[in-house]
């Protein structure tokens, strides 16, 4: 036996065949180890008996026996859901993805570079099974729903966010996508407890870049892409619409005297398509340089990203700069520390684009709702280049606005200003007790500034002029400390404990003023001292506090079997001291059966790990002051014509709220098979939401201040969540990954409040779309069944009396109900009924990579299924109540006859008050599937690089939203929440005002690394 | 001790409700909180109008068709329970009854931290305006819920009391009001309800509760206040530069272009016509309430008709009438300033008061209670004030064709004093001296089945029983379950 140790060298490339600097060697069983340089290149001393161990973060660990070589080169794949070894962060602390004993799903960097979007939020869509992302609208810098394993209550579903530490419940966008190296979504109660009071939606962990030991590494990573508008709704011309307009206006002349458009008039009107006039292509580009490095002891790494996003709507966009750097060092044989401080600045721009305008906070008038209702008759501009405002003959042609002119003048900004970071310190104080205190600041300055030019040709909308302005601060900070214990006795009892404290507050700071009258309207002049009209002004404050105790306990036997016990202990300031703590606990176990003695003698798992897990989690989103009643300023009234402040109860509170609770149960099963090629990871919960606290629905006569919370409700999730992944290479040059993820959700109000139901969603007037009552969905759909087309006057008078002038061509609803809890033969509000929800019932993501010799391909779809959208819009463009224009297939296929249509109703204003009542007609089913990325890259190889440093680089071109399966006819299935349903939250999505659609992309980009 | 000092975060920059009363300063501003309710900054949030009027025989929608269809199906009495203008007019006036409840939680005898004359003053205003508003939604629903405090969550579940009892609530309230407002405020606080304005309230409900005696002699007790007389110009209660005068008993301020918030009376841009003039073009009077106006056998027509309503051949304040802006012909001139006043670009920030109630009102009041109870010969007299005021116009209106002398046989005194004919020729009086103040409704179902059938004949779908009252919002029946 040769014992003595010889130099083996060689070089670390990853699947690109790209150098891999700093990975990490070892000889196994020892503690020699070295690392790569920035070639790749390591060498170390072993003997021929020796095994050695190849490591780098995300990628696959390798073990090589050394025999007889001396040049080994090593391929590292990298790592995919597949990687056991993979370390991946659990709250607190790091675990080994093979010892997880909760439902963890981790994406990494690799699995979501490159797909241009702008936020981390939106990487995750489809990546994960039981996460699930959809845009509110497809407007740049938009909100995102963020929800894992359902919605779990009327409040606050968002999850919170942990980066690098810092807990935070909005702060997701301040980052760059291209700054992560990897994300862990806590999805159970089990993995999630630890973070308690705020972790009942799930908890994302976001881990960014740090540098690596070696020589100084530059990453560019740029692209540039163009967005177009895709899949418009065909939209009647000139000449159908007014055929349609005339058509109506003969047959309702007996009862409705409208004078017919001159059809001679036609040759002189223009014919405009107005989709096409407000959505036009736009730039998308994304740049980023990062320089990393370190020896020993230090790492550091910075970065700069800039990226920016057109709308496809004039004066819409995001753009955000951030400047980050890393640094970790170790200070002496105990101490180490180190800091991580991303800086970000955006603007976002708006346009109205998803409601009517109505409500508080809104946007305004919708850019696309008017792009649907305008009749093509009316030109954009007039001779003079003005926008048309009032068509020549609104009678005809509708009064709605300009949509292009609406959007020119729309000047909406929002400005973020944020710092987020931490800086903390780690004691080893003896071998195995470690002990750490991070203290992290996260601040959002959002300063809000929009001018409201007056316009119009004949009818001076925003008149008088005005600008507002407001600025919002919110400072937070955190404290945590952390006390970590680890030991192995008796060789296989392997025991991790952790103790810890977190201290959180929260200030919010408000300013906001406006001003009236600005004779120069050009943008030199807007600002508040130029305005001479009414001026206003406001500002307040408001605070909130947390302060928790928490501890965790991991064991495991032989590697076979494991538990962790969490319990938390959470004090908040937004509940009455009496009700002020709430502790919360939870345990998990897992056992490797593919590590028991019977299972030896199989091939079939290389993997099989059953896990079970339960625990309680709390929801605090509620407002700071729920406990109380509050005596604000409201409103004025003008005594003696001097206006003067009255004040009243604004909110109303109940001293008795607690915490909401909501306990999981998840059983999982991870498998692998075919030496771990594939990967099959089975989880099955149910989740409980408890003393869900409803903002009790007072009843209008009791006044309109905002309703108190009480605690009173459970709402249900229950769901079957599968990721698979399959990685080989077939021949010498090809490897493929398949990876999939699917969930299926079922969600159900289990009790509220005395049993009242909640309307939300309004859609008219006091109606409203869903209602969310027990034995239901929440926000399920409430609304009245179609029952086809009345075909004939027999037809009308043998059914359900539906009012006054129903005739032939009219639409038919289902006689459900009356007052008497039974059909009545009258159809009103008692008969409407529950026919669907909008939360999907499977939602899925699938990816395909391939690789062949230096190309890449990467194609990832995405879906939901099984939801409902009520498309509200449609009310508008098919509704026919007003002149406002229509859709060519209303056009088309309108009942004209008996048997000519059961599913569109006549052409006719006096039966539009029956047809356009909120029903079934409008509800489409809103499943999906969406080729959402496709990328084809190329990596560059051969000599040349090396001369100019470069050691590697990657071109590729993707394509974004290529095409998408749905039935749905509006503009975009991938909605979920309009500007009018901000207020209602979960209670009112999947309600479609014209959304804001989202662009297909098309981009090409570089990856360089010297 | 140290966590759970940090967890104390108490409200920033407003009271805990417990803490406010605790200055005279503050009770006030709570009551000031009881008034926006009255307000006309919106034509689709307060739509009394709609059920006060468009609902009666005097209006129509207008505007363009399909515009607003709820509010033409109040019009058509095809009214659901979710009816946007019944839901609003709801909704409104509760929420100004809760502000009432809000400022009168906080001015008990036990609290010492506000002073008695305070007291007095905050209970006096809460009490009137919780009584007015009251009296709107008793009128437009009947039978509804009684919200008398600040209540507990369990306690915002009301049953809807029987019409008697809100009567009853409303008559104490004012009684008490009546007794602790004084006869007129300092001119800053111009816009608060007087003695007067309860008294003339109190007048008002006893005669919708057909307390004949009770309604005369408390509109007699207005009149001997002597603080009020008719104007001679009838439109001086339409005019902005006359908001102070002697006819007005209580009125909704608006302020135009005021230097916070938005106070303007948005009517102004909803009643004016489409077009340059950028209005809405809603609420077109009827023909039947032209053809209310009385004329002489000479043609000449009660000079009200043309400072109510705007006609072909008549100017619009400063414009020519285009009788293409009506469908029925007809815009309404009340709640409606001339350009040089409130021009186009700042249309819906009128600056007109909404008076609500004219002392006119009280002559009528006290004339048809008379009348009623068989005092016909003593309801002349207040009767005959009224018909003078609109006569006299020719004397005191020098835009009027032959300005000067009032024409022959326009608008004589009655004389009649039969019971029947008294009470048919007040009936004809009071529309035509109140039209489109948002009142005919009210008093068309106030007169009966047999006069309500015929006003409203050309409304098939009428049905007294069943229209007497509006609905009770459909948005109430989903949340009170003691309904």
């Amino acid at each position: 036996q040769n014992t003595e140790r010889m130099p083996v060298t060689g070089v670390i490339t990853g699947p690109d065949n790209a150098p891999l600097a700093g990975a990490t060697v070892t000889v196994k069983g020892t503690t020699i180890a070295t690392s790569s340089n920035a070639s790749g290149v390591y060498t170390i001393r072993a003997n021929s008996s020796d095994i050695l161990v190849f490591t780098f973060v995300g990628y696959e660990r390798l073990e090589r026996a050394v025999g007889n070589n001396t040049i080994l080169n090593i391929s590292l794949a990298a790592a995919g859901n597949t990687n056991l070894d993979q370390v991946v962060v659990v709250g607190y602390t790091s675990q080994r993805k093979r010892d997880i004993t909760g439902a963890v799903s981790v994406i990494n960097n690799k699995d979501v570079a490159n797909i241009p979007v702008g936020g981390v939020d939106q990487i995750l869509q489809g990546k994960a099974a039981g996460v699930s992302v959809t845009q509110s609208t497809g407007a740049p810098g938009g909100p995102i729903a963020m929800r894992i394993r359902g919605v779990g209550t009327i409040n606050n579903n968002d999850p919170l966010y942990i980066i690098d530490g810092i807990p935070t419940k909005d702060g997701i966008n301040e980052i760059s996508p291209n700054d992560i190296e990897s994300i862990s979504v806590l999805k159970d109660a089990a993995s999630a407890a630890i973070y308690g009071a705020r972790a009942s939606n799930g908890v994302i962990i976001i881990t960014t870049r740090k540098g690596k030991s070696g020589r100084p590494r530059v990453n560019i990573n740029s692209y540039v892409g163009v967005q177009k508008p895709a899949d418009l709704i065909k939209m009647a011309n000139t000449q159908q619409y007014i055929t349609a307009y005339n058509n109506a206006a003969i047959a309702d002349s007996a009862t409705n005297k409208r004078t017919l458009i001159p059809t001679g008039m036609i040759d002189t009107l223009p014919d405009v398509n107005w989709l096409k006039e407000v959505l036009k292509p736009a730039l998308i580009t994304n740049s980023q340089i990062a320089v990393s490095g370190g020896n020993e002891t230090s790492t550091y790494i910075v970065s700069a990203n800039y990226f920016k996003q057109d709308g496809l709507i004039m004066n819409s966009g995001f753009e955000r700069v951030n400047l980050r750097t890393a640094l970790t060092t170790k200070i002496s044989k105990i101490f180490s520390m180190g800091t991580n401080v991303n800086f970000s600045y955006g603007n976002t721009r708006q346009v109205g684009s998803s409601g009517d305008g109505f409500g508080a906070g809104n946007p305004g008038p919708s850019v696309v709702r008017y792009a649907l209702f305008r009749t093509p008759a009316t030109p954009v501009y007039n001779s003079n280049g003005d926008y048309v405002d009032l068509p020549t003959h609104p009678e005809w042609f509708g009064d709605g606005l300009n949509p292009v002119g609406l959007a020119a003048n729309t000047d909406r900004n929002f400005y973020t200003y944020s710092l987020l970071g931490d800086v903390y310190v780690e004691a080893a104080i003896l071998k195995n007790l470690k002990l750490k205190t991070d203290f992290g600041m996260n601040f959002i300055n959002t300063d809000y500034k929009q001018f409201f030019p007056t316009w119009g040709v004949d009818r001076h909308i925003n008149s008088p002029n005005s600008l507002a302005q407001s600025t919002a601060k919110d400072f937070n900070y955190n404290w945590t400390n952390t006390l970590t214990y680890n030991t192995t006795f008796s060789e296989k009892h392997n025991l991790t404990v952790l103790l810890g404290t977190e201290a959180i507050q929260d200030r919010i700071n408000q300013m906001s003023a406006s001003r009236t009258n600005y004779t120069d309207q050009s943008s030199q002049f807007q600002y508040l001292d130029n305005g001479l009209g009414r001026i206003t002004n406001g500002g307040n404050q408001d605070n909130w506090a947390l302060f928790s105790l928490f501890g965790r306990v991991n064991y495991d036997y032989d590697g076979r079997y494991f538990a962790t016990f969490n319990a938390r202990r959470d004090g908040s300031s937004r509940l009455a001291e009496d009700n002020r703590y709430g502790n919360f606990f939870s345990g998990s176990v897992a056992w490797r059966i593919d590590k028991e003695k019977f299972m030896d003698n199989q091939d079939i798992f290389s993997l099989l790990k059953l896990r079970a897990g339960v625990g309680q989690n709390g929801n605090q989103e509620i407002s700071n002051h729920a406990y109380v009643s509050v005596i604000g300023a409201d409103a004025f009234y003008p005594f003696n014509g001097t206006a003067t402040q009255g004040y009243s109860i604004t909110q109303k509170g109940n001293p008795n709220v607690k915490w909401e609770t909501s306990t999981q149960t998840d059983i999982g099963l991870d498998m692998g098979f075919l030496k771990n090629r594939l990967n099959v990871t089975v989880d099955y919960f149910v989740k409980n939401t408890s003393n869900m606290l409803i903002p009790y629905p007072t009843p209008p006569s009791s006044g309109g201040a905002g309703n108190p919370y009480v605690n009173a409700g459970k709402v249900q999730n229950q769901g079957v969540e599968v990721e698979a992944s399959y990685n080989t290479d077939f021949g010498k040059d090809w490897h493929m990954q398949l990876s999939g993820n699917v969930a299926f959700l079922h969600n159900k109000v289990v009790s509220l409040a005395d049993g009242q139901p909640i309307a939300a969603g309004r859609i008219d007037n006091n109606i409203f779309a869903t209602l969310t009552a027990q034995g239901h969905p929440i926000g399920a759909f409430y609304l009245l069944q179609t029952d086809g087309i009345f075909q004939n006057d027999l037809d009308v008078f043998t059914h359900a009396y539906q009012g006054q002038n129903i005739k032939p061509g009219d639409v038919k609803f289902k006689d459900i109900s009356g007052s008497e809890g039974k059909p009545d033969g009258v159809i009103d509000d008692n008969d409407r009924t529950f026919v669907g929800n909008p939360i999907p019932k499977v939602t899925y993501g699938f990816t395909a990579n391939f690789q062949y010799k230096a190309f890449d391909l990467s194609i990832f779809f995405q879906g939901v299924s099984g939801n409902k959208i009520y498309n509200q819009v449609l009310t508008d463009i098919e509704g026919f109540y007003r002149p406002f224009n229509i859709t060519e297939r209303m056009y088309s296929n309108a009942w004209h006859g008996e048997g000519t249509s059961n599913e569109f109703p006549r052409l006719s204003w006096e039966g539009a008050t029956n047809n356009k009542r909120p029903s079934t007609r409008f509800l489409e089913d809103g499943s999906y599937l969406r080729l959402k990325n496709v990328q084809l890259g190329y990596n560059f190889k051969g000599s040349w690089m090396g001369k100019i440093s470069l050691s590697s680089m990657r071109v590729y071109v993707s394509a974004q939203n290529l095409f998408t399966i749905t039935k749905y006819t509006g503009l975009d299935p991938e909605m979920y929440i309009s500007d009018n349903g901000a207020g209602d939250g979960v209670k009112a999505v999947g309600i479609d005002w014209g959304t804001y659609p989202a662009a297909r992309t098309f981009s090409f980009g570089i990856n360089a690394n010297f | 001790v140290g966590c759970k000092k940090m967890l104390d975060q108490p409200v920033q920059g407003a009271y805990e409700a417990d803490k406010f009363f605790n200055s005279d300063v503050n009770a006030n501003l709570a009551v000031n909180d009881a008034y926006p309710a009255l307000l006309f900054t919106d034509g689709g949030s307060n739509a009394i109008w709609v059920l006060g009027d468009v609902a009666s025989d005097d209006a129509v929608k207008g505007g363009l068709p399909g515009d607003q269809a709820d509010f033409d199906n109040v019009d058509n009495f095809n009214i659901l329970p979710s009816n946007s203008a019944v839901e609003a007019v709801w909704r409104r006036y509760y929420d100004g009854i809760f502000k009432c409840n809000v400022a009168l939680s906080g001015v008990p005898d036990v609290n010492t931290m506000v002073s008695d004359s305070v007291k007095k003053s905050v209970t006096g205003q809460a009490k009137f305006l919780r009584a007015y508003y009251y009296f709107l939604l008793t009128s437009c629903y009947g039978n509804i819920p009684l919200h008398l405090k600040v209540e507990t969550v369990e306690e915002t579940q009301q049953p809807a009391a029987p019409q008697a009892d809100v009567y009853a609530q409303i008559e104490a309230d004012l009684t008490d009001a009546s007794g602790k407002l004084p006869l007129a405020w300092d001119a800053a606080n111009n816009g608060r309800p007087t003695k007067g304005a309860a008294l003339a309230l109190l007048a008002k409900v006893y005669l919708f509760e057909q307390k004949w005696q009770q309604a005369s002699s408390t509109a007699q007790s207005v009149r001997d206040l002597n603080i009020y007389s008719l104007t001679n110009l009838f439109t001086d209660n339409f005019n902005q530069n006359k908001k102070l005068n002697t006819e007005a008993v209580f009125s909704v301020w608006h302020q135009t272009a005021s230097s916070q918030s938005f106070l303007g009376n948005n009517l102004n841009q909803w009643f004016a016509p489409r077009g340059s003039l950028n209005g809405y073009g809603f609420f077109n009077p009827t023909q039947s309430l032209v053809d209310n106006f009385e004329k002489t056998t000479g043609g000449v027509v009660d000079p009200r008709l043309d400072y109510t309503i705007a006609r072909f051949g008549h100017p619009y304040y400063d414009v020519d009438y285009d009788s293409s802006w009506s469908t029925t012909g007809y815009m309404s001139k009340k709640q409606i300033q001339p350009l040089s006043e409130i021009p186009a670009t700042i249309k819906g920030d009128g600056n007109l008061n909404y008076e609500a109630i004219r002392f006119s009102d009280v002559l009528l009041i006290q004339a048809e209670a008379l009348n009623e109870q068989g005092l016909g010969a003593q309801a002349l007299a207040p009767l005959n004030m009224v018909r003078k005021r609109a006569r006299e116009s020719y004397l005191y209106d020098n835009t009027l064709p032959d300005f000067g002398t009032v024409p022959d046989g326009l608008l004589p005194d009655v004389v009649v004093t039969d019971q029947g004919q008294l009470r048919d020729i007040i009936r004809k009086e009071r529309r035509s001296e109140l039209a489109l103040e948002f009142h005919r409704y009210f008093d068309v179902i106030r007169y009966g089945s047999a006069y309500a059938n015929s006003a409203l004949s050309d409304k098939p779908a009428f049905n007294y029983d069943q229209d007497k009252f509006f609905p009770i919002p459909q948005s109430e029946r989903d949340t009170n379950k003691k309904l």
